[in-house]
């Protein structure tokens, strides 16, 4: 049953973050995601403190409430005028500092650092399962990350012209009368949601990986929206099984091979695409030249 | 509206035949690697142990009985340990798992719990009483005991009742073993507690960038300081090194330990600035923390590493 619930599992974070990372490519902010799984660290340190144990339950909760913050604190600077990259690069490093300096000062001899409390390890979802009353209901993590693809769907395609006018053209947007602060923080959330459960259940570089590389190699085979989210998407699924296949047949790590699929798919899309391909850009090239 | 409905309704479609094919697929290559592993008629005890020193006592007491597959290979680090797709089989095939505990493992000590409702999973720690652990707040615990033979007897006595539980046909093997390894693994505690009283008193400090040696320096009465103690973050900053000089200079201590871990550099600022004070430090070797040494070598042991430990030690600060 293993394999059955790692592809699953690879699936469910594939699509969560091959939709949401679409919109951040249009917002040049890709790389939120990596700011997260750092700036979530004071969490950690803060829900140790208040709780006094390093269960998986308080971590999470502390983690996510510092996701939350930092997304909130990118885009408050953003909105104020500082530039994209550098609202996520201030907000991240100064959150975990914040977090390495309350580590260092109250729990110096203990072990708290996010790869051994936060973040889970995809080989082991299916031992990590949710019980109601007695009853084995499958992975927590099908469960959590399920919930979080459908609360994503659901608020994308609610709000779906609201999201692209105001990930295109925030300017006319707000001509028109949309809310565009309003739809910066809730994409922000989704995005922010989505990368803590994922970290919980299946640890950074997946999810780091899986919000940028699927939506990078379908900007390079569209020019439109809904097609972008399709191509994303199926990126996505494809390099978590195809991933998965690799990590079988060559006994490696699961996560790290499937952001190599994704990878290799995006290396394909870059060299082929009809129109914004290596090869198709030098066929143009040389026959403008003749 | 009707193009937005439509296009998101591909994409719900989309991602559920993708799911569904992959999840088949998988399901397939399941089936098929199943049937081709089999049993092979090996009747011996299958034990998976997570690090290196939990293994090799594993194979000193369960020694013909049972078949011991470690999860954490030589050299490495337990906190940057990932898990491969063979891991996995590791613990599903496995009939009893050994772990170290106190959260040495972080979080697949969740899982390591968890699969303990449906075989048999213990910490090797576990008979260890709380006030011979060394802790900062409750519940959190230094886990490298390991360095303190006498408490590694006590992990060892758990693997053979937890061997005899699970196993008590062998019930006589198991205890002869153990016996052995203990009688041997007393015979190195005292070795160590006497090479390390031979280094002069006031020169009995061990100066290392690891926070592993706790145990070590409680246990055999050497003097611990880490770089990391010194500093209160994680990067060195100068007053730190002029610290650490100062204190290698007043106390006379004759050599410094290295770790793959160690910053390079700032122990070298520190040995240079000694030196400028007129005492010479030197480094004194590479002690192993957390990971043994390869197998198939003294040092790929248990005994063998706290020897190496013990030995260069003594051999650089007497």
């Amino acid at each position: 049953m293993s394999g059955f619930w790692i592809v699953l599992t690879g699936a469910l974070v594939a699509s969560c973050c091959a939709i949401l990372g679409c919109f951040l490519i249009l917002r040049r902010m890709a790389l939120i995601g990596d700011a997260i799984s750092h700036a979530v660290l004071p969490g950690i340190a803060i829900a140790f403190l208040m709780s006094g144990t390093r269960d998986s339950i308080f971590m999470l909760l502390g983690a996510a409430a510092f996701g939350f913050i930092a997304v909130f604190l990118i885009e408050m600077f953003r909105s104020g005028g500082v530039q994209s990259d550098a609202s996520i690069g201030v907000v991240f490093t100064a959150l975990f500092a914040v977090g390495v300096v309350l580590i260092s000062l109250n729990a110096r001899n203990i072990d708290l650092d996010l790869d051994c409390v936060l973040f889970g390890e995809i080989a082991y979802v299916q031992w990590s399962t949710l019980e109601i009353g007695g009853a084995d209901l499958g992975p927590k993590a099908v469960w959590l990350l399920g919930f979080t693809l459908v609360v994503i769907l659901l608020v994308i395609s609610l709000f779906y012209k609201q999201f692209k006018l105001t990930s295109f053209d925030p300017a006319l947007a707000a001509a028109l009368g949309i809310p565009v602060a309003l739809f910066h923080y809730a994409l922000m959330g989704l995005v922010s949601m989505a990368s803590v459960s994922s970290f919980e259940s299946v640890g950074a570089i997946l999810v780091v990986g899986l919000l940028i590389i699927p939506p990078a190699a379908a900007y390079l085979l569209t020019d439109r929206l809904g097609p972008m989210l399709v191509i994303s998407v199926a990126v996505g699924i494809v390099s978590s099984i195809a991933g998965y296949a690799a990590a079988v047949a060559l006994d490696a790590s699961i996560a790290g091979c499937m952001v190599c699929a994704a990878g290799v798919l995006f290396a394909a899309a870059f060299l082929l695409s009809p129109k914004h391909g290596l090869l198709a850009l030098r066929r143009a090239r040389s026959r403008a030249a003749a | 509206m009707n193009k937005v409905a439509s296009s998101v309704k591909r994409l719900v479609l989309l991602i559920l035949f993708l799911t569904l094919s992959a999840v088949l697929v998988a399901g397939c290559a399941e089936t098929s690697t199943d049937e081709g592993e089999g049993r092979g008629g090996d009747s011996r005890v299958k034990v998976t142990a997570t690090i290196g020193m939990v293994a090799d006592a594993a194979k000193e007491i369960g020694g013909d009985s049972v078949q011991v597959t470690g999860l954490m290979g030589p050299g490495v680090d337990p906190h940057l340990y990932k898990a491969s797709q063979g891991d996995i089989r590791k613990l599903e095939d496995a009939d009893v798992i050994l772990y170290s505990g106190l959260h040495l493992e972080g979080k697949l000590t969740d899982i390591l719990e968890k699969l303990g409702e449906e075989k048999t999973v213990k910490a090797v720690t576990d008979n260890i009483p709380a006030d011979r652990l060394r802790g900062s707040s409750d519940g959190a615990y230094d886990p490298h005991v390991w360095f303190d033979v006498e408490l590694w007897m006590s992990a060892a006595e758990t693997i053979r009742d937890t061997l005899i539980e699970y196993d008590p046909a062998h019930k006589a093997d198991y205890e002869e073993r153990a016996a052995g390894y203990l009688e041997k693994l007393e015979e190195l505690d005292l070795y160590a507690a006497e090479r390390i009283g031979s280094i002069p008193e006031e020169s009995r400090v061990l100066v290392t960038a690891h926070d592993a040696f706790g145990y070590f320096g409680d246990a055999y009465g050497i003097e611990v300081i880490g770089l990391q103690g010194i500093s209160t973050a994680s990067e060195y900053g100068a007053k730190d090194v002029a610290d650490l000089r100062n204190l290698l200079v007043e106390r006379k201590i004759k050599a410094v330990f290295v770790e793959s871990s160690v910053p390079k550099k700032s122990i070298e600022a520190v040995i240079e600035g000694a030196r400028r004070e007129g005492h010479e430090v030197k480094i004194g070797g590479e002690l192993f923390s957390d990971a043994m040494g390869k197998d198939g070598t003294t040092e790929g042991t248990y005994i063998g590493m706290v020897r190496h430990n013990v030995d260069t030690i003594v051999n650089a600060l007497k």
